[in-house]
């Protein structure tokens, strides 16, 4: 999948890779990676102005270490995050149904 | 080693135009994915062109900073208010008849002159692609918002202070402007 394809999701993705623990950016694409089974064809340098856009945006929280005399930057999410990652979420379900019953002809749910 | 040779040529790259701290961060990444393609078996310099461009071109990765900026979210606020709040110190000059109030012409050229430097300031860090310049113009842009909405709030209370409630309207938002663009002025400084 493509970066044009991924607009208006990267911030759910990104969310959702941190949701487990905080990760540096590498471990986000790097987590990425394997939740989608290597399909996701994004540069790796654009993932780091992402993570800075959702700290800005009070999703996440980012903090310094120094590992192996290199600096790292650790994000994690805040309750701000998880909540909008919750939002995130349940907005694809209802894309997803959505798109599917359209597209394929099955039926499509009742909105919650 | 001609492999971090090349890594080094890409953050010089990027360090023309992105603060130290982001390149510190991204250097860690890229050492990362180095040495991954190292793990699996290229040489140092394969490694190093399969980690560069597996990061993407300098250019794009400045442009996705420029635009997460604060800088550039600041900019972009200070303009979506700028027709509210002038509208309404338009409401104000014209009630009170401003173009007879005593105050010299030079002044007059000042405070437009003024005017047009913040908004074009403001476009600048708004739509502008190079990280430094954007976090410069943002936040001149914030301190020169800052010192219209006070020029202007003083100026009408002294010259017209029956105007009460057209007045205390463009008084109470240009105060809020103000406070949000001197809370920024830093924020926007380091992007």
């Amino acid at each position: 999948m493509r970066a044009e394809e991924l607009k208006g999701h990267l911030d759910a993705l990104l969310l959702a890779a941190l949701e487990d623990g905080p990760r540096h950016g590498y471990a986000v694409m790097e987590a990425l990676r394997q939740s989608t089974g290597g399909r996701l064809d994004l540069p790796t340098g654009t993932i780091y102005p992402a993570l800075h856009r959702l700290e800005t945006a009070g999703l996440i929280a980012g903090s310094w270490s120094v590992v192996a005399g290199r600096r790292r930057r650790l994000y994690q999410l805040t309750a701000a995050g998880a909540g909008a990652l919750l939002g995130k979420r349940a907005a694809w379900r209802d894309f997803a149904a959505m798109m599917s019953a359209a597209l394929e002809g099955r039926p499509c749910p009742d909105p919650a | 080693m001609p492999g971090p040779r090349l890594i080094a040529a890409y953050l010089t790259e990027l360090s023309a135009e992105l603060p130290g701290r982001i390149v510190d961060e991204l250097a860690d990444g890229l050492d990362e994915t180095y040495r991954r393609y190292l793990r699996q078996g290229l040489d140092p310099e394969a490694a190093a062109r399969a980690a560069v461009a597996e990061f993407g071109e300098p250019r794009v990765i400045v442009a996705a900073f420029t635009d997460a900026s604060r800088s550039r979210r600041t900019a972009r606020r200070l303009l979506a208010a700028g027709p509210l709040v002038g509208i309404c110190w338009a409401v104000v000059l014209i009630s009170a008849r401003a173009w007879t109030w005593p105050i010299p012409a030079v002044a007059r050229v000042l405070f437009g002159a003024a005017l047009i430097t913040v908004i074009g300031l403001l476009a600048a860090a708004a739509l502008g692609r190079h990280y430094r310049q954007v976090c410069r113009a943002a936040a001149a842009a914030c301190v020169g918002t800052a010192i219209l909405d006070t020029t202007m709030a003083c100026t009408v209370l002294a010259i017209a202070p029956a105007l009460v409630w057209p007045a205390a309207v463009a008084v109470i938002l240009s105060a809020g402007r103000s406070g949000f663009a001197l809370r920024n002025v830093h924020p926007a400084l380091t992007g």
